[in-house]
């Protein structure tokens, strides 16, 4: 009766245990769980950006007609756009301009 | 006798995993992750980049060379086998850096993630999955953080949702040295933006440009959060991926500095659509990340 009532509470014990290393992340990659930071495939190159390789934001306001900043989406040629483009001359907007209070 | 030693052996096991999960629970006690705001806000904007971790295997050479180059400094948080430092500046915690070893014959690429805020992390993990993500950390709180989760999008880019317990990061134009942009580079941009759009309900834009490849602005609450770009074609070895820039004074000073701190230019100083220059740099360790300037006068007038 005795090695009974031991093996229950040793087996309580053990899924308290299971359970809190779920809650807690603890054995999960060894980092207490924590759930950021994770290395990119290694060997590929981040480079090679040719000419007209333009990736960051428009200024402010810019509604220039001939640089097209609008949302009318064109995609790949002879390809409807995979997204909901934005309506149509909307200019695209920029980054926040005020600046924070120091 | 038998049932005696038994017994003994069982409260033996008994008190060895008290003392376990004891420790187990202190030591995630200890894991305390700065609130992204404080005091808290009730402003929330989906889809913009309001945090970064580096993944790096030499916390102390990655906060001497981000310090030398950004005059960041770090506040520590070590909890079990976790050393994380979480990056402040002016104060404030813009990001954090988590030492992982690369165990000895492996090869990975330190990098940086990308944090997009949501106000549904829950929601988000699962419209993500219905469209083709995966799940490579599911969701976990931190006490004054929030929720958070690791993903990959349908063509592999790793990033990270972040539904905060405090708010996200009110809109203002970042300080020099915080984070000024993020730029997500696929296969297929417009395939990736319909995802991104699909999940952050971002409005996506267009941008014709001179290379041929698909470049479009993602924005949210009227500002440009991002942008999804077609990989550059000037590599064989591409994958998709996020990419984030810092806020400089001077890309080509910055990038020479790098260089003296034992970093390298991988994209060379050049002038980007604003009229600012940009630039994609490395540091020791190899992780990439960019820096663009951005004048006063490129957003002197409010869009709203």
């Amino acid at each position: 009766m005795k090695t009974l009532r031991a093996r229950l509470m040793v087996a309580a014990m053990a899924s308290l245990m299971l359970g809190a290393c779920a809650v807690t992340g603890v054995g999960v990659e060894g980092d207490v769980g924590y759930v950021g930071g994770y290395y990119e495939p290694y060997g590929y190159d981040y480079g090679g950006w040719g000419v007209g390789y333009r990736v960051g934001p428009g200024r402010c306001c810019d509604h220039r007609d001939d640089h097209g900043d609008h949302g009318v989406g064109r995609g790949r040629p002879g390809h409807a756009p995979a997204y909901r483009p934005a309506p149509a001359g909307r200019a695209a907007p920029s980054i926040p301009g005020r600046s924070r209070a120091r | 006798m038998t049932c005696t030693y038994r017994w003994r052996r069982g409260l033996a096991s008994l008190l060895a995993a008290a003392l376990m999960l004891g420790g187990a629970l202190a030591r995630a006690a200890d894991f305390q992750l700065p609130a992204l705001n404080s005091p808290a806000s009730d402003e929330h904007h989906p889809g913009k980049m309001v945090w970064a971790d580096l993944a790096t295997p030499d916390l102390a050479a990655a906060e001497k060379f981000y310090g030398a180059l950004f005059g960041w400094t770090f506040q520590h948080i070590r909890a079990g086998e976790v050393s994380y430092a979480v990056v402040l500046l002016g104060g404030r915690p813009i990001g954090g850096i988590v030492e992982k070893p690369i165990p000895a014959g492996q090869h990975q690429q330190p990098a940086w993630l990308t944090f997009l805020a949501t106000n549904n992390i829950d929601d988000g993990k699962k419209v993500a999955v219905a469209h083709g993500a995966k799940v490579l950390r599911d969701i976990k709180s931190y006490p004054l953080r929030g929720r958070q989760c690791v993903l990959s999008d349908p063509e592999g880019a790793v990033f990270a949702l972040l539904a905060s317990s405090s708010g996200d990061t009110p809109d203002y134009l970042p300080a020099t040295g915080d984070w000024i942009w993020s730029s997500l580079h696929a296969k297929d941009a417009g395939t990736e933006a319909a995802f991104y759009q699909n999940l952050l309900g971002y409005d996506v834009f267009d941008q014709p440009s001179d290379d041929g490849l698909e470049h479009v602005i993602l924005s949210t609450d009227n500002y440009a959060r991002a942008s999804a770009n077609d990989l550059a074609r000037g590599s064989a070895r591409r994958h998709s991926h996020w990419l984030n820039f810092v806020r400089v004074e001077n890309a080509a000073e910055t990038s020479a500095k790098v260089a003296a701190l034992g970093g390298r230019v991988l994209v060379e100083p050049r002038v980007d659509r604003h009229g600012g220059m940009v630039a994609v740099l490395a540091d020791p360790a190899g992780a990439p990340f960019g820096v663009m300037e951005w004048s006063e006068s490129d957003t002197k007038a409010e869009p709203k």
